[in-house]
């Protein structure tokens, strides 16, 4: 595993569930994979809404200094999803490696202009879209199901790129009968599953000698 | 107390008309920074949600003092001119409008109405300011209950990876 390998190099993985029923649904896959790195749970999908993320797993590098400098992007460490996703994590993974080896110097960290770009502003909608989600998930754990799906839907219209408010209102509910559609019956609508994870955009010229682990 | 409108509509908003806005209680939860209270006697007024000054300390920590609405170091003045859209006095109480609190704040609220439910989201001071490409700390526990801030880890490069059980 890549923590493994790179531990001792001044170097963390955290790694964060973004599950509203916490310990419960997150717990069995922490349990099954023993991590050595910091796994956290996220009952309130804090760290999406800090970080204006839209999905999972999304990945973001910071520095030594607190400093992103590579934003939100689709971040496999590992090829457990492949066939669904298309995406081999090599090239994640390599890239990963030459920052940890170079870093300020690698051609991954995306240069201020970049990752101010990328890092999407104030939304008044997105935000609003935060709170409608937050009403829904305290409705939910108090018992109030059929009183959150009309918050949860609420989000979701707020914020239509963020397929965490979709999946994770899905599985607290028979999907179909609350929201007449399925994860699966989205991501056929956005394309197929290869298109909807967005590969990462790493530079070519930055990754010379991709080779598998 | 209670009106009853069953001599007739019009007499019913005649009755109605006279009371004065604040007259219309109902039991409130409130959800602010992620703690959950519950208000007894609130005031929802055309869209606008009056709790007395001692449940505002109560559910948000927040005081009204001459500088303004406070919470330790943190102080919001209130706009003179329109002070009387967050303070009222009524019932020999000091009442503020948490809905005008949370505009004058760029605070986002989600309400339901059937649970008589309020949701208070992140003021903008709480919203972390991206374009800084400073990583927004935040505070979480493990699957053993012992919390971590990624502001621990400084000093390490890290890779900061969300994902879930859906």
């Amino acid at each position: 595993m890549i923590y493994q390998q790179l531990k001792d190099k001044n170097f963390e993985i955290v790694s964060v569930a973004q599950d509203t029923n916490g310990v419960k649904d997150a717990g069995p896959w922490i349990t099954a994979a023993h991590p050595t790195y910091t796994v956290l749970i996220d009952e309130q999908h804090l760290v999406s809404k800090l970080y204006n993320m839209v999905n999972v797993p999304t990945g973001v590098w910071i520095d030594e200094h607190g400093k992103i400098v590579r934003p939100n992007e689709v971040a496999f460490v590992n090829n457990q999803f492949e066939d669904f996703s298309g995406l081999d994590s090599a090239p994640y993974l390599n890239a990963l490696r030459d920052w940890i080896e170079r870093g300020d110097k690698s051609g991954y960290v995306m240069s201020e202009e970049r990752l101010r770009e990328k890092l999407a502003v104030n939304d008044p909608n997105v935000i609003l879209a935060a709170a409608e989600f937050g009403l829904g998930e305290h409705l939910y754990k108090s018992g109030h199901l059929s009183e959150a799906i009309p918050h949860f839907k609420e989000a979701q219209r707020l914020n239509p790129k963020s397929w965490n408010y979709k999946r994770q209102a899905y599985a607290l509910s028979d999907a179909k009968r609350d929201y007449g559609t399925t994860f699966m019956d989205e991501v056929q609508k956005a394309g197929g599953s290869k298109v909807y994870y967005q590969p990462p955009d790493l530079p070519p010229e930055a990754h010379p000698k991709d080779k598998k682990p | 107390m209670t009106w009853r409108c069953s001599t007739g509509a019009f007499l019913c908003f005649l009755l109605m008309a006279g009371i004065p806005a604040q007259a219309k209680k109902i039991r409130a939860t409130l959800l602010y920074d992620g703690q959950t209270t519950e208000i007894r006697a609130a005031d929802e007024d055309a869209g606008q949600l009056w709790i007395t000054t001692a449940d505002l300390k109560r559910a948000t920590r927040f005081e009204l003092k001459p500088q303004g609405i406070c919470r330790d170091e943190l102080c919001f003045p209130l706009p003179k001119s329109r002070r009387d859209e967050f303070v009222r006095k009524s019932a020999g109480k000091s009442w503020f409008n948490l809905m005008a609190f949370a505009q004058l704040v760029h605070q986002p609220v989600a309400h339901d109405e059937a649970l008589s439910t309020w949701y208070f989201g992140l003021r903008s001071d709480q919203r972390p300011n991206l374009s800084s490409l400073e990583a927004p700390n935040f505070t979480l526990a493990d699957m053993e209950g012992k919390t971590h801030s990624l502001s621990d880890f400084r000093g390490k490069k890290i890779l900061l990876i969300t994902w879930a059980s859906w």
